[in-house]
């Protein structure tokens, strides 16, 4: 029996990672604007201006405001009214008077002092046709239908939340396409759920489908909502790669995931969304 | 003249400096010559004016340029003519005052046959036929014949190979006949050389870029958990990389672990690793010796950029019966051989297995985990087996099987159903993972005359990669029912017919040729899921994410090893291949070309150029190989890949074969490699459009390599260093700019020393130290949006994301390491016994595995933080051999 001990403990050695912290000097690029603004038609813009941090920076409480930065929006090349700074939840936001609409261009320009000017535009993408929410309680799967548009390029983001006791969908829940409706076994292997899906309409262009999504955890709230969002191609870009580089988690085993960035000389992301929210009672 | 003229002329010849002048001569005159690498003709000049002997020759039929080293004190004329004139064949006749030189016109004769190990009558390839007087040798191929054509009247040869008795082959008589010529094992523990081809001196072969390596090198190495490794031995190597620290992939000379063409007795391997690399595919108990060449490709090998890896497995003893049996710390082993037929048939069979999971299932598995009809292994194999029947002197025949696998299975019937946390009950659940290689070869040797020999070889090699799944749970509270079944599908393999002749017109020449057609098949990414439970569900598409492609290669080759002078040498060669797959035909031509000059003192200068071509790709993500791995064909838009690489150096032996130092240098460059586009990874891509996604590029590699091996004595081994840069190029990645390889390592030293203590002691210990390997780390971090407006649901939900900045900007750790082994070793009356004791990582180096950015709540910190996984592994092997 000793000797199955000896090798027990040296299998354990082998098999048990050691990990220690590497104390070197990350390179900085230096502080950059940052841009983020996801654009919804029939909304005004909310857009947020914050600084970037060196990679070691451990900020909990979010990333620092530029709080004198000017920030500009333009429709079609076209300034639209000076934005307000709002905080709204404890944070700064350049808000717009008018709405943005399907159909033009934006462009937001922002300068702030000591740092390099910067500039993002995008366009607005139609609103997507889902319907026919339906799941049953204490299951893991919801079904809706979503008909895409023929022969164009579409890009969509799903969410699923729950009703709380406000009767506010404020809990949002992980879920994954169910893994018999997406044919794909590394889904049921890995067995993760994530809080939002990205997905192109490559395997469905221009089809009604009915979606089946898997909950992490069986349904218990009486009312569900879906959120059903058409992305631009450079709001997919950024979600998609964001969504990797978080899977990724940062293991340097493969090649990093870069973040795609339509801001010019800095970083974030300037896009248009067009949300559409299923609400339904579970049955 | 009388005794007074002579005593005049010797006084008058101590006055000129030339002190044993005589005004005549016979054959039994006393001369001294003293010349270090002159012709022939300064001898001649020598004795002519210090003796008086006229030489009578014409220039143009008698060639007195061949460089000699004379020490002769007070010798006899004619014994030092017959040692100068013999090796050129020039006869020597005295007419009056003069000699007359002649060229005689000998006639040659053809020596052939096997060298094989003169107890079990396993053919030895690459040991040295040799006629010392006239300096001219040849080496066995790796089949163990030999063909040399020599003058008629040479009477012996030595016949050498490492780990034997060198004998004297008697030849009189012996042409046109095929011999058998028997080496005796020595009975001491094997001398470990690793050489060009053992006791060929190095300086004499014009092949360059290659390491021979022999069983003994294998073993003579400390183990890793016990087992004795092929591909661990030639990352020791200079030149040769490993991937990630315990990880075995093979990177030569800034080449990708795909570039490499790796040959079990000819036969193709797609993925040469158990236990994700840590392991060979082979038990290194039935390796006979493995040639690696990393540049200068001879013409008879094709078909991947980088490097060639030729195993040659043993063939079986033809006289008596006997084997091993050994257990490590991984795994259990066996090897038996012997005669079916006495000097005829011969078999060997040999398996592995590791089994810690059976350990695991024994003692501490308990019944509840799995449930009583679950089951849990998770193990690798390995059955060799091969049958060579010899039908007549000419003809021999080989039929070998190999079949591998590295298996995993977790079954679980849960005796009771109770609810998870979720309140899902599970049924039952089976996940099943698998993938090996299954290989089989049919050889036919045949020899048609003394200098054409031939080898016909009907190859099948496939490799496939499984997964199954199942589950079967069910909700209560809702009535869901789920019954999934899964599975993933992947195989690629190979069947190939190939002819190989070896000529030997001459002794000038060593002519090699043949062609070979082999079909590939490809039928990757084969995935299908279902959902037999309660609610049926429509998958999404139906699209086949899957590819069934059938490509056909075909090549021809020829190149000679020729010997253009006195001490110039050529290899030349030419391969010719061409791949039909789709409807497309891609073809190339590849040139081969290798120079040796010899130079005094037994150095030789060494260059070599070629081209290598290769119709596959591997579609990997991880930068590492890994079982997943598909490979695919090229395609409209993916050309075939290409090198062209340029190599020179030196390489000497020291004059008591002690020592043998090379010095290399190389570039390489490789054209239509491929890598995914930034984003792209080759599980969340369509298969059908893979060349949509990766971007196609180029790379660089170029270095220098020094080796100095001790190979005599008790005291081996080898001191290696490589100095190497290696780059790649492509459009879409970097922003276009040129980056290093990921497994770009500047500086790289490799020693390994092993001594022998006394008749039962060996002790061997290697230090391998690399520099870091490139590394990307973010330059930045930034807020993350994640809704239009900050009053959406989910909204005020950081997301921290980090901005890089291009590739590498970072090097890893350096690496190093130091590996101890001692085996004992006694000969009982009929078996003997070995005890191994071997400790990886004596010194516990914390070497890389992986880098990643940590989050450290705790700490509320941010740092890059260092995954190790190798520490210090000591291990036990027991062997029996009998």
């Amino acid at each position: 029996m000793r000797s199955f001990f000896v090798y027990g403990i040296l299998l354990a050695i082998l098999l048990s990672a050691c990990e220690e912290r590497v104390n070197i000097q990350l390179k900085y690029e230096g502080d950059k604007i940052v841009v983020n603004s996801l654009l919804q038609p029939d909304s005004v813009a909310y857009v947020r201006i914050t600084r970037s941090v060196p990679a070691n920076v451990y900020d909990e409480s979010g990333f620092a405001e530029i709080g004198n930065a000017q920030v500009t929006l333009l429709q079609n090349g076209v300034a639209m009214s000076p934005l307000q700074q709002q905080t709204i939840k404890g944070r700064n936001y350049f808000v717009s008077k008018e709405k943005v609409a399907n159909g033009n261009n934006y462009t937001i320009n922002v300068t702030a002092a000591g740092l390099t000017p910067v500039t993002a535009q995008d366009t607005l993408p139609p609103a997507p046709v889902a319907s026919d929410p339906v799941a049953k309680r204490s299951s893991t799967r919801i079904v809706f239908t979503l008909k895409d548009r023929p022969g164009a390029a579409d890009y969509y983001r799903l969410r699923v939340f729950a009703y709380g006791p406000d009767n506010l969908p404020d809990t949002m829940r992980n879920f994954r396409l169910d893994p018999a409706f997406n044919n794909n076994l590394i889904d049921v292997i890995t067995n993760t759920h994530y809080p939002s899906l990205i997905i192109d309409d490559t395997r469905f262009d221009g089809k009604t489908v009915n979606f089946v999504l898997e909950t992490e955890h069986p349904i218990n709230a009486p009312r569900m909502m879906i959120e059903v969002s058409s992305l631009t191609c450079s709001g997919f870009k950024y979600f998609r790669t964001v969504d990797m580089q978080t899977r990724n988690g940062g293991v340097l085993i493969t090649e990093p995931f870069t973040v795609f960035t339509n801001v010019r000389n800095g970083y974030g992301i300037v896009a248009g969304i067009n949300s559409q929210r299923l609400e339904f009672s579970t049955e | 003249m009388s005794l007074a003229g002579k005593l005049l002329t010797g006084i008058l010849c101590l006055l000129l400096c030339f002190p044993l002048k005589v005004s005549g001569w016979d054959w039994q005159t006393r001369v001294t010559v003293v010349v270090k690498d002159q012709p022939l003709r300064v001898v001649c000049e020598i004795l002519e004016k210090g003796y008086g002997i006229h030489f009578s020759y014409s220039r143009e039929l008698v060639d007195l340029s061949r460089k000699v080293t004379v020490t002769a004190h007070q010798q006899r004329l004619k014994s030092l003519l017959e040692q100068l004139f013999a090796p050129d064949d020039i006869r020597f006749t005295r007419v009056g005052e003069q000699l007359v030189l002649q060229q005689i016109k000998r006639s040659t004769r053809t020596i052939s046959g096997y060298v094989q190990d003169g107890v079990s009558g396993e053919k030895l390839p690459g040991a040295t036929i040799y006629a010392p007087t006239l300096k001219q040798g040849t080496t066995t191929n790796q089949y163990g014949f030999f063909s040399l054509t020599t003058v008629k009247d040479t009477n012996s040869l030595i016949v050498s190979y490492v780990g034997y008795e060198p004998a004297l082959l008697p030849v009189d008589g012996q042409a046109n006949r095929i011999l058998l010529v028997p080496l005796q094992p020595l009975a001491s523990l094997q001398e470990v050389v690793v050489s060009g081809t053992d006791k060929t001196k190095i300086q004499d072969q014009t092949q360059m870029s290659k390491v021979h390596l022999p069983l003994a090198a294998v073993q003579s190495m400390p183990k890793l958990l016990g087992e004795a490794d092929v591909m661990r031995t030639l990352q020791s190597m200079p030149g040769v990389g490993g991937g990630m620290d315990g990880a075995g992939g093979l990177h030569v000379r800034g080449g990708s672990p795909d570039q490499n063409l790796i040959l079990m007795d000819g036969t193709p391997v797609f993925n040469f690793s158990h236990f994700f690399g840590v392991y060979s595919l082979l038990n290194a108990e039935v390796v006979k010796s493995a040639d690696l060449y990393k540049g200068a490709f001879p013409a008879r090998f094709g078909g991947r950029l980088s490097s060639v890896v030729d195993i040659s497995l043993k063939d079986g003893d033809m006289r008596h019966y006997h084997g091993d049996v050994a257990i490590g710390m991984i795994s259990a082993k066996f090897n038996v051989e012997g005669p079916i037929v006495k000097d005829k048939t011969s078999f060997i069979v040999s398996a592995r297995r590791s089994y810690p999971d059976l350990l695991y299932n024994a003692t501490l598995r308990t019944d509840g985990e799995f449930g009583k009809g679950g089951a849990f292994y998770a193990y690798f194999y390995d059955v060799n087996a091969k049958i060579n029947h010899i039908f007549s002197p000419k003809d021999r025949i080989y039929l070998s099987l190999y079949k591998g696998e590295d298996n995993l299975l977790i079954k679980s019937v849960p005796d009771s159903i109770i609810p998870d946390a979720i309140g899902r009950m599970t049924e039952s659940s089976r996940f099943q993972l698998g993938w090996g290689n299954t290989i089989g070869g049919l050889r036919w040797n045949h020899i048609y005359n003394t200098r054409l020999f031939s080898n016909v070889s009907l190859n099948y090699s496939q490799y496939a990669f499984r997964t199954e799944y199942e589950f079967k749970y069910k909700l209560p509270a809702s009535e869901q029912v789920s019954d999934l079944y899964g599975k993933y599908f992947s195989r690629m393999k190979n069947i190939g017919l190939k002819a190989d002749f070896d000529f030997r017109p001459s002794p000038s020449h060593a002519v090699r040729f043949g062609g070979a057609v082999t079909a590939h098949y490809f039928r990757p990414g084969l995935m299908n899921l279902s959902d037999k439970g309660s609610t049926s569900v429509i998958p999404l598409d139906t699209a086949k994410n899957w590819l069934n492609i059938r490509g056909t290669e075909m090549l021809l080759y020829l190149e000679d090893d020729w010997r253009l002078g006195e001490n110039l040498y050529a290899n030349l060669g030419v391969h010719a291949s061409g791949f039909a797959v789709e409807g497309r035909f891609y073809q190339s031509l590849q040139p081969r070309l290798g120079l040796r000059y010899m130079l005094p003192r037994n150095w030789a200068v060494k260059a070599s150029y070629t081209h290598m071509n290769q119709y596959i790709h591997l579609l990997s993500s991880a930068g590492t190989s890994l079982p997943t791995d598909i490979w695919v064909p090229s395609t409209q838009r993916v050309a075939p890949m290409l090198s062209r690489q340029v190599a020179a150096g030196i390489a000497k032996t020291s004059m008591n074969n002690a020592f043998e130092f090379t010095l290399e240098g190389y570039y390489k460059t490789m054209y239509n490699m491929i890598e995914y586009a930034n984003n792209s990874t080759a599980i969340d891509q369509p298969l059908e459009r893979w060349d949509e996604n990766v971007v196609i590029g180029k790379g660089w590699s170029y270095g220098g390599e020094a080796m100095i091996k001790k190979q005599k004595g008790a005291t081996t081994g080898w001191i290696g260093y490589t100095l190497a840069w290696s780059t790649r190029q492509f459009p879409d990645i970097n922003k276009g700019r040129i980056f290093p390889y990921k497994y770009d390592h500047r500086h790289d030293v490799e020693i390994v020393l092993t001594q022998k203590i006394g008749k039962r002691w060996e002790a061997s210990a290697s230090w391998h130290y690399t520099t870091g390997a490139p590394l990307t780390l973010p330059v930045a971090s930034y807020h993350g949006a994640g809704t239009a407006s900050p009053w959406d649901p989910g909204s005020g939900v950081d997301v921290g994301i980090d901005r890089y900045d291009g590739r590498y900007n970072y090097r890893a750790a350096d690496v190093h390491r130091l590996d101890v082994g001692i085996t004992y070793s006694k000969q009982k009356k009929r078996w003997r016994k070995s005890w191994n004791l071997s400790v990886y990582n004596v010194y516990n180096q914390k070497n890389p595995f992986l880098y990643y950015m940590k989050r450290d709540g705790d700490e509320k910190q941010r740092y890059l933080s260092k995954v190790t996984v190798m520490p210090i592994l000591p291990s036990i092997t027991y062997s029996i051999k009998f």
